[in-house]
Protein backbone atom coordinates (compact mmCIF):
# COMPACT_ATOMS: atom_id res chain seq x y z
CA UNK A 1 0.00 0.00 0.00
CA UNK A 2 1.31 3.68 -1.42
CA UNK A 3 0.18 6.04 1.42
CA UNK A 4 1.22 10.07 1.22
CA UNK A 5 0.48 13.09 3.27
CA UNK A 6 -2.80 14.63 2.82
CA UNK A 7 -4.19 11.09 1.88
CA UNK A 8 -7.69 10.74 3.03
CA UNK A 9 -8.31 6.92 4.11
CA UNK A 10 -12.39 5.13 3.73
CA UNK A 11 -14.72 6.45 5.99
CA UNK A 12 -16.89 4.09 8.38
CA UNK A 13 -20.53 5.50 8.57
CA UNK A 14 -23.10 4.12 11.04
CA UNK A 15 -26.52 5.37 11.43
CA UNK A 16 -26.98 5.51 15.56
CA UNK A 17 -29.68 4.89 18.43
CA UNK A 18 -30.29 2.38 20.97
CA UNK A 19 -30.16 -0.37 18.63
CA UNK A 20 -26.42 0.38 18.43
CA UNK A 21 -25.97 1.75 21.83
CA UNK A 22 -27.55 -1.07 23.71
CA UNK A 23 -25.69 -3.38 21.65
CA UNK A 24 -22.24 -1.96 22.67
CA UNK A 25 -23.44 -1.56 25.90
CA UNK A 26 -23.38 -5.51 26.34
CA UNK A 27 -19.90 -5.89 25.17
CA UNK A 28 -18.25 -2.91 26.78
CA UNK A 29 -19.28 -2.69 30.24
CA UNK A 30 -22.03 0.49 29.51
CA UNK A 31 -25.14 -0.05 31.28
CA UNK A 32 -25.25 3.31 31.96
CA UNK A 33 -28.62 5.14 32.25
CA UNK A 34 -27.63 8.03 30.08
CA UNK A 35 -26.97 5.77 27.50
CA UNK A 36 -30.20 3.72 28.29
CA UNK A 37 -32.76 6.22 29.15
CA UNK A 38 -33.90 9.78 27.91
CA UNK A 39 -34.81 11.02 31.19
CA UNK A 40 -31.18 10.05 32.41
CA UNK A 41 -29.77 11.66 29.08
CA UNK A 42 -31.92 15.15 29.29
CA UNK A 43 -31.36 15.11 33.25
CA UNK A 44 -27.43 15.30 31.75
CA UNK A 45 -28.26 18.25 29.24
CA UNK A 46 -28.44 16.53 25.88
CA UNK A 47 -32.11 16.50 25.54
CA UNK A 48 -32.59 12.64 25.49
CA UNK A 49 -30.16 9.61 25.50
CA UNK A 50 -26.99 10.32 24.15
CA UNK A 51 -24.18 7.32 22.77
CA UNK A 52 -20.80 6.21 24.18
CA UNK A 53 -17.46 7.69 23.50
CA UNK A 54 -15.89 4.66 23.52
CA UNK A 55 -18.56 3.57 20.48
CA UNK A 56 -16.89 7.07 18.39
CA UNK A 57 -13.53 5.32 19.37
CA UNK A 58 -14.94 1.99 18.48
CA UNK A 59 -16.08 3.77 14.95
CA UNK A 60 -12.48 5.02 14.41
CA UNK A 61 -10.92 1.60 15.45
CA UNK A 62 -12.61 0.03 12.69
CA UNK A 63 -12.16 2.76 10.08
CA UNK A 64 -8.57 2.20 10.80
CA UNK A 65 -8.64 -1.66 10.75
CA UNK A 66 -10.98 -1.56 7.98
CA UNK A 67 -8.26 0.55 6.09
CA UNK A 68 -5.25 -1.79 7.13
CA UNK A 69 -6.86 -4.98 6.74
CA UNK A 70 -5.88 -8.12 9.36
CA UNK A 71 -2.19 -7.49 9.72
CA UNK A 72 -1.95 -4.10 10.35
CA UNK A 73 -1.55 -2.13 13.70
CA UNK A 74 -3.16 0.25 16.03
CA UNK A 75 -0.04 1.63 18.03
CA UNK A 76 -2.06 4.82 19.53
CA UNK A 77 -5.06 6.88 19.89
CA UNK A 78 -6.28 9.93 21.53
CA UNK A 79 -9.51 11.66 21.23
CA UNK A 80 -11.45 14.54 22.91
CA UNK A 81 -15.44 14.18 22.94
CA UNK A 82 -16.65 17.28 21.88
CA UNK A 83 -19.98 17.17 21.28
CA UNK A 84 -22.81 13.98 22.21
CA UNK A 85 -23.79 11.75 19.78
CA UNK A 86 -27.73 11.56 20.02
CA UNK A 87 -30.40 9.73 18.56
CA UNK A 88 -30.91 9.52 15.01
CA UNK A 89 -27.64 10.62 14.05
CA UNK A 90 -25.39 9.44 11.14
CA UNK A 91 -22.17 9.50 12.51
CA UNK A 92 -19.01 9.23 10.05
CA UNK A 93 -15.64 8.19 10.92
CA UNK A 94 -12.91 10.07 8.85
CA UNK A 95 -8.71 9.99 8.78
CA UNK A 96 -6.47 11.82 6.79
CA UNK A 97 -2.41 11.04 6.76
CA UNK A 98 -0.44 13.84 8.21
CA UNK A 99 3.17 11.99 8.67
CA UNK A 100 4.60 8.50 7.19
CA UNK A 101 8.25 7.14 8.87
CA UNK A 102 8.53 4.07 6.76
CA UNK A 103 5.93 1.75 8.21
CA UNK A 104 4.59 4.00 10.60
CA UNK A 105 1.44 6.08 9.43
CA UNK A 106 0.05 9.30 11.71
CA UNK A 107 -3.33 10.31 11.19
CA UNK A 108 -5.75 13.04 12.23
CA UNK A 109 -8.68 11.21 13.07
CA UNK A 110 -12.32 12.40 13.74
CA UNK A 111 -16.54 11.53 13.85
CA UNK A 112 -18.83 14.16 12.58
CA UNK A 113 -22.42 13.40 12.57
CA UNK A 114 -24.53 14.18 9.21
CA UNK A 115 -24.34 18.32 9.49
CA UNK A 116 -20.30 17.91 10.05
CA UNK A 117 -20.39 18.78 13.61
CA UNK A 118 -17.04 17.11 14.74
CA UNK A 119 -18.05 14.74 17.45
CA UNK A 120 -14.62 13.45 18.83
CA UNK A 121 -11.45 14.61 16.89
CA UNK A 122 -7.70 13.07 18.04
CA UNK A 123 -5.00 11.59 16.28
CA UNK A 124 -3.79 7.87 15.86
CA UNK A 125 -0.62 5.95 14.64
CA UNK A 126 -0.60 2.35 13.14
CA UNK A 127 1.60 0.57 11.61
CA UNK A 128 1.22 -0.77 8.43
CA UNK A 129 1.50 -4.67 7.33
CA UNK A 130 4.48 -5.25 5.46
CA UNK B 1 -18.61 28.57 44.91
CA UNK B 2 -15.57 25.93 45.68
CA UNK B 3 -12.26 28.29 45.32
CA UNK B 4 -10.32 25.00 44.43
CA UNK B 5 -10.84 21.47 44.18
CA UNK B 6 -7.57 20.86 44.45
CA UNK B 7 -6.60 20.17 48.62
CA UNK B 8 -3.79 18.62 49.31
CA UNK B 9 -5.43 15.10 49.24
CA UNK B 10 -6.20 14.92 45.42
CA UNK B 11 -2.47 16.37 44.68
CA UNK B 12 -1.07 14.06 46.73
CA UNK B 13 -3.19 10.96 45.41
CA UNK B 14 -1.62 11.42 41.46
CA UNK B 15 -0.23 8.24 40.37
CA UNK B 16 -1.78 6.51 43.45
CA UNK B 17 -2.97 2.47 42.47
CA UNK B 18 -6.55 2.18 43.61
CA UNK B 19 -7.60 -1.36 42.27
CA UNK B 20 -6.95 -4.28 39.91
CA UNK B 21 -9.27 -6.48 37.86
CA UNK B 22 -8.18 -9.77 36.40
CA UNK B 23 -10.56 -10.98 33.92
CA UNK B 24 -11.82 -14.34 32.80
CA UNK B 25 -9.84 -16.23 30.22
CA UNK B 26 -11.07 -14.33 26.46
CA UNK B 27 -12.76 -16.59 24.43
CA UNK B 28 -13.28 -16.80 20.65
CA UNK B 29 -16.87 -15.73 21.42
CA UNK B 30 -16.22 -12.58 23.52
CA UNK B 31 -14.57 -11.29 20.40
CA UNK B 32 -17.12 -12.46 17.47
CA UNK B 33 -19.77 -10.73 19.78
CA UNK B 34 -17.76 -7.16 20.30
CA UNK B 35 -17.32 -7.77 16.79
CA UNK B 36 -20.62 -7.90 15.82
CA UNK B 37 -22.07 -4.87 18.39
CA UNK B 38 -19.07 -2.89 17.16
CA UNK B 39 -19.93 -3.05 13.83
CA UNK B 40 -23.65 -3.43 13.45
CA UNK B 41 -25.39 -3.68 11.61
CA UNK B 42 -23.14 -4.72 9.37
CA UNK B 43 -20.95 -7.59 9.47
CA UNK B 44 -17.50 -7.54 11.04
CA UNK B 45 -14.59 -7.92 8.95
CA UNK B 46 -13.96 -12.42 8.98
CA UNK B 47 -11.03 -12.25 10.92
CA UNK B 48 -12.97 -10.73 13.51
CA UNK B 49 -15.24 -13.48 13.19
CA UNK B 50 -12.49 -16.55 12.98
CA UNK B 51 -11.50 -14.30 16.78
CA UNK B 52 -8.60 -15.81 17.33
CA UNK B 53 -6.86 -11.96 18.01
CA UNK B 54 -8.66 -9.34 19.53
CA UNK B 55 -8.67 -5.95 18.36
CA UNK B 56 -6.97 -3.47 20.06
CA UNK B 57 -10.36 -1.86 21.38
CA UNK B 58 -12.32 -5.63 22.60
CA UNK B 59 -12.86 -5.34 26.67
CA UNK B 60 -12.55 -8.75 28.36
CA UNK B 61 -13.88 -7.12 31.22
CA UNK B 62 -17.53 -6.74 29.92
CA UNK B 63 -19.98 -8.38 32.24
CA UNK B 64 -17.54 -7.65 35.07
CA UNK B 65 -14.25 -9.38 36.33
CA UNK B 66 -13.23 -12.79 37.37
CA UNK B 67 -11.96 -11.30 40.46
CA UNK B 68 -11.04 -7.44 41.77
CA UNK B 69 -9.70 -6.21 45.03
CA UNK B 70 -9.35 -2.91 46.03
CA UNK B 71 -5.89 -1.09 46.27
CA UNK B 72 -6.98 1.47 49.12
CA UNK B 73 -7.05 1.16 53.25
CA UNK B 74 -10.67 2.75 53.78
CA UNK B 75 -12.08 -0.08 50.53
CA UNK B 76 -12.97 -3.20 51.18
CA UNK B 77 -13.57 -3.77 47.80
CA UNK B 78 -17.51 -4.83 47.79
CA UNK B 79 -18.50 -2.45 45.63
CA UNK B 80 -16.15 -2.67 41.92
CA UNK B 81 -15.53 0.41 40.36
CA UNK B 82 -15.20 -0.66 36.76
CA UNK B 83 -15.24 3.09 35.34
CA UNK B 84 -12.96 5.26 36.82
CA UNK B 85 -11.32 5.34 40.13
CA UNK B 86 -13.16 5.17 44.25
CA UNK B 87 -12.30 9.07 45.11
CA UNK B 88 -14.24 8.21 48.62
CA UNK B 89 -12.05 5.92 49.44
CA UNK B 90 -8.98 7.97 48.88
CA UNK B 91 -9.72 10.51 51.22
CA UNK B 92 -11.38 13.07 48.36
CA UNK B 93 -13.68 16.02 49.15
CA UNK B 94 -17.77 15.10 48.56
CA UNK B 95 -18.40 17.63 45.42
CA UNK B 96 -21.17 18.46 44.22
CA UNK B 97 -21.35 18.78 40.72
CA UNK B 98 -24.08 19.62 38.04
CA UNK B 99 -22.85 17.93 35.39
CA UNK B 100 -20.38 15.53 34.61
CA UNK B 101 -18.61 14.72 30.60
CA UNK B 102 -16.30 12.27 28.72
CA UNK B 103 -13.49 14.14 28.01
CA UNK B 104 -11.28 11.77 26.00
CA UNK B 105 -9.06 8.85 26.20
CA UNK B 106 -5.88 9.00 25.32
CA UNK B 107 -4.59 5.17 24.92
CA UNK B 108 -1.29 3.59 23.79
CA UNK B 109 -1.22 -0.52 22.53
CA UNK B 110 1.03 -2.79 23.43
CA UNK B 111 0.69 -6.87 22.67
CA UNK B 112 -2.65 -8.13 21.26
CA UNK B 113 -4.99 -9.88 23.37
CA UNK B 114 -5.36 -13.66 22.62
CA UNK B 115 -7.77 -16.32 23.15
CA UNK B 116 -6.90 -17.63 26.30
CA UNK B 117 -5.68 -14.61 27.50
CA UNK B 118 -6.31 -13.19 30.98
CA UNK B 119 -5.74 -9.88 31.09
CA UNK B 120 -5.57 -7.73 34.26
CA UNK B 121 -6.29 -4.01 34.74
CA UNK B 122 -4.36 -2.30 37.56
CA UNK B 123 -6.44 1.58 37.90
CA UNK B 124 -4.34 4.62 39.31
CA UNK B 125 -5.44 7.84 40.15
CA UNK B 126 -4.32 10.36 37.37
CA UNK B 127 -3.53 13.89 37.90
CA UNK B 128 -6.62 16.45 38.87
CA UNK B 129 -6.45 19.96 37.20
CA UNK B 130 -9.25 22.58 37.36
CA UNK B 131 -9.89 25.95 35.09
CA UNK B 132 -12.83 28.31 34.78
CA UNK B 133 -15.31 27.57 32.22
CA UNK B 134 -18.42 28.93 31.11
CA UNK B 135 -20.09 26.59 33.43
CA UNK B 136 -17.32 27.84 36.44
CA UNK B 137 -14.95 26.54 37.83
CA UNK B 138 -14.42 23.17 36.23
CA UNK B 139 -12.43 19.71 37.56
CA UNK B 140 -11.01 17.67 35.31
CA UNK B 141 -9.79 14.59 36.01
CA UNK B 142 -7.75 11.55 35.09
CA UNK B 143 -7.54 8.10 35.65
CA UNK B 144 -5.09 5.52 34.45
CA UNK B 145 -5.75 2.11 32.97
CA UNK B 146 -2.90 -0.01 32.85
CA UNK B 147 -3.52 -3.69 31.35
CA UNK B 148 -1.32 -6.86 31.38
CA UNK B 149 -1.90 -10.13 30.29
CA UNK B 150 -0.50 -13.33 32.22
CA UNK B 151 2.82 -12.83 31.34
CA UNK B 152 3.24 -9.56 32.04
CA UNK B 153 3.34 -8.08 28.88
CA UNK B 154 1.26 -4.39 28.17
CA UNK B 155 -1.62 -4.74 26.27
CA UNK B 156 -2.65 -1.29 26.37
CA UNK B 157 -2.13 1.89 29.18
CA UNK B 158 -5.43 4.45 28.57
CA UNK B 159 -5.35 7.62 30.32
CA UNK B 160 -9.14 8.99 30.49
CA UNK B 161 -10.47 11.97 31.21
CA UNK B 162 -13.16 13.67 32.83
CA UNK B 163 -14.90 16.96 32.92
CA UNK B 164 -17.07 18.07 35.62
CA UNK B 165 -18.94 21.36 36.72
Amino acid sequence: MTVNVGDAIPTFTRATGFANWNRYAAVNDEFVPIHMDDEAGAAAGNGGAFGMGNLQWAYLHNMLRDWMGPNGEILSMEVQFRSPNVKGQTVTAHGVVTAVEGDVVTLEVWTDQQEGTKLAPGTAKVRLAQ
Amino acid sequence: MTDTYLTDVVRQAAGRECSRAVSYPIEASDIRKWALAAYWPERPPQFLIDAEVAPEDFDPFAWGPASYESLLPDDDGSVIVRHGINERALGFPEWKFRAGLNGGMNCTYGVRMHVGDVITDTKSCGEYTERQGRNGLMLITQSISTWTNQRGELVKRTINSGIRF
